[in-house]
């Protein structure tokens, strides 16, 4: 049993990370009042250029790679969003088009289909104090990326909730009008926080190629950028909530392999299709629950013009 | 310059931009006579090739490669038509994809069950689609009308169940063809014959019924909302919800009736695809048209004309897009022009404001202003 619980913290804790920083990127676009469904191609574009960069320079360089990738294609978002005031929702959806065509694209002209050649993984931390210890030991073992996935939520909520910059940033989501009032610029808050949606969503992608596996798939990252849209929801766009909901949806997925492998035969009973539906379903749910009281910024999707009110 | 026009030049400017800068990516990834070899051949596997056929006089070489085009169309016309109803009623329906799953598996189910004269098989599958499309649609619009939960969240949570519950557990599990047996098949069972659309042009193409089908709904869906009242009162409520309800509008029930008939045309686009072509529900849907009719709706203006055209357009480059491979290029590359559309339609008041300096700029002085000017208020087409 205990082995059982091990096994999945050690699982959850492997896959979390590339969720959590890509939710977390999300929660940061979204609070400063810019739809961000274009998460996955981000995490795409972050991941390949991750991959490709660490084949000829040290792993942890090729994730600053990624990130900036990331971060690039943000710039795009950004563009459209605050510049031109375009659609949010259609700017997201054709960046992921372009990035899933785009990296199918790239990836068949320059390696073949089956993935970039494989690169020097991200090294794993193996730590000599807790390996002995049981339950603990499932900390050790992993990347350095995941010791960020965990502590950055925290520092999330510390810039957000404790410091000027924080203020200003989920103010302009709120009410930008306000912001400009006071003399701050928000297109200036706005963009802040759409490359830093790009940075991290771009890190998630890199985690995918360097830390989870060690090169860059054709299907990479597969709906996890929907998914982890699905988490900052989930969690009311809040750093902490974000966190935990991107812990449960990897706990879930921890637990699906975690059966298939282990248990085939609990698999007859509940069909995998089940398992892998569980966190749409539960958001939904959730969503239809907490009703017209929504969680969401109020300025969510509204491109801001100075002279209306 | 004419409202219509406005309307039409950014999305026209928009896919000749696309072609030239996916053009310009295989120039940088292997060199220019290839770029243009590849536009080549994307026409002669979309249009046919007439240089051959001149020749020849075989005409089976236009009409393979227009059939494949004309299948590719239809379901990007349907799926396209399926977001731009939702559109139409201030809805965006991303759910397309999970609609047309869902139309798919009805469609495969009731073509391989039921025993049927063809005359009834083939309506009774196309009915069953759409139906199953509109009830998958109608959750995301009930979730929104009673709970306020808003449709692009609701309609991407409602693909994945569709995907997890269809691909990982239907068809995989008690809908796969030999269930029960050491049969190892993906996929469900082949329909029977009755169900499958009727071909056209006998052995000669694949185009079968479903394309005028297409056609026939965009048309009907154009008159529908140009020229009947619950078609204008669906206008009335996507332009201002508010508005409309003074008006003494149904509100509520002109977005369950849009929603639920944008899911029924995204079931209907899935029942092509294995009425049609497939024969059964395959492994998995392959392609994701549903989320192509995103991009089509949009580069097509929203207006069911103009999404015929943008689909009629992408059918031909996808079809075209089987024939890059012979050249080692990836056959995702019409897809990737797609996106590459949809991003400058994205921008298309870049395209009005740019529009708009050159026509000032023109007669008076040749001297542009340094900055450009804030962008014009234009409402959305």
């Amino acid at each position: 049993m205990l082995e059982l619980l091990e096994a999945l913290l050690s699982s959850t804790l492997e896959y979390c990370p590339a969720l959590v920083f890509a939710a977390l990127g999300g929660m940061l676009c979204e609070r400063s009042g810019v739809v961000n469904v274009g998460l996955e191609g981000m995490m795409r574009t972050g991941a390949f250029c991750a991959a490709v960069a660490a084949l000829s320079m040290p792993t942890p360089v090729a994730i600053l790679v990624g990130m900036l990738a990331g971060a690039a294609l943000a710039s795009v978002h950004g563009y459209l969003c605050i510049r031109w005031r375009s659609d949010q929702v259609v700017s997201g959806m054709a960046l992921n088009l372009v990035a899933l065509a785009g990296g199918t694209y790239l990836l068949e002209s320059l390696y073949g289909p089956n993935g970039t050649p494989p690169i020097q993984q991200l090294t794993r931390w193996h730590l000599p104090g807790l390996s002995e210890v049981p339950l603990l030991r499932a900390f050790s073992g992993h990347s350095a990326l995941t010791w960020l996935a965990l502590v950055l939520p925290f520092a999330f909520h510390w810039v957000l909730y404790r410091t000027p910059l924080g203020l200003r940033l989920r103010a302009v989501g709120e009410k930008p009008h306000a912001v400009a009032t006071l003399g701050l610029s928000v297109a200036g808050l706005r963009w802040l926080a759409v490359l830093g949606s790009g940075l991290f969503a771009g890190l998630g992608g890199a985690t995918l190629s360097t830390a989870v596996l060690d090169r860059f798939e054709q299907h990479t990252p597969a709906g996890l950028g929907f998914m982890a849209l699905a988490a900052m929801v989930f969690g009311r766009w809040t750093p902490l909530g974000t966190f935990l909901a991107a812990l449960f949806f990897s706990a879930a997925n921890a637990l699906r392999i975690g059966l298939a492998s282990s248990a085939p035969g609990l698999l007859e009973v509940v069909p995998q299709g089940f398992l892998l539906a569980l966190p749409y379903v539960l958001t939904l749910l959730l969503l239809a629950l907490q009703g017209q009281r929504t969680h969401a910024p109020a300025a969510l999707g509204t491109p801001y013009e100075q002279e209306s009110r | 310059m004419s409202d219509r026009l406005r309307a039409v030049l950014p999305s026209v400017f928009s896919v000749f931009l696309a072609l030239a800068v996916c053009w310009c990516l295989i120039a940088l990834t292997h060199d220019a006579t290839k770029a243009t070899e590849a536009y080549l051949h994307l026409l002669r596997g979309g249009l046919g090739d007439w240089a051959k056929y001149l020749e020849e006089g075989t005409s089976t070489l236009l009409t393979r490669p227009l059939g494949e085009a004309a299948i590719k169309a239809s379901l990007l016309l349907l799926t396209g038509l399926s977001v731009t109803v939702a559109f139409k009623v201030g809805l965006f329906n991303i759910g397309a994809q999970g609609q047309m799953l869902v139309g798919a598996l009805t469609a495969a189910v009731v073509g391989a069950q039921l025993k049927l004269p063809a005359l009834l098989h083939v309506p009774a599958a196309l009915l069953g689609a759409c139906v199953a499309g509109a009830l998958w649609a109608l959750i995301a619009a009930g979730l929104k009308l009673t709970r306020g939960v808003h449709e692009v969240i609701s309609t991407i949570m409602l693909n994945w169940v569709a995907v997890s519950l269809v691909d990982n557990w239907l068809v995989v599990g008690p809908l796969r063809a030999g269930a029960g047996t050491v049969l190892s098949t993906t996929g469900t069972a082949q329909i029977a014959a009755s169900a499958h659309l009727p071909r056209l042009l006998g052995d000669s193409s694949r185009l079968h019924l479903g394309f005028p089908l297409a056609l026939a709904v965009a048309l009907a869906i154009w008159v529908w909302l140009a020229r009947l009242r619950t078609g204008f009162e669906t206008r009335a409520v996507g332009l201002g919800a508010e508005a409309a309800r003074a008006a003494g509008i149904p509100v509520g029930r002109r977005m369950l009736g849009a929603m639920g008939l944008a899911g029924a045309l995204a079931g209907l686009a899935g029942a092509l695809l294995v009425l049609g072509t497939e024969l059964r529900y395959p492994g998995s849907l392959g392609a994701p048209y549903g989320f192509d009719g995103i991009a089509i709706s949009l580069i097509g203006g929203n207006h069911p004309l103009g999404v015929a055209l943008s689909a009629l357009f992408f059918g031909v480059l996808r079809a075209g897009g089987t024939n890059m491979q012979l050249l080692n290029l990836s056959k995702s590359y019409p897809e990737l022009i797609q996106g590459f559309a949809l991003l400058f339609v994205a921008g298309r008041l870049v395209w009005l404001a740019f529009m708009r300096r050159r026509q000032t700029a023109a007669p008076t002085a040749p001297v542009a202003p340094k900055q450009p000017e804030p962008s014009p208020e234009v409402p959305r087409a």
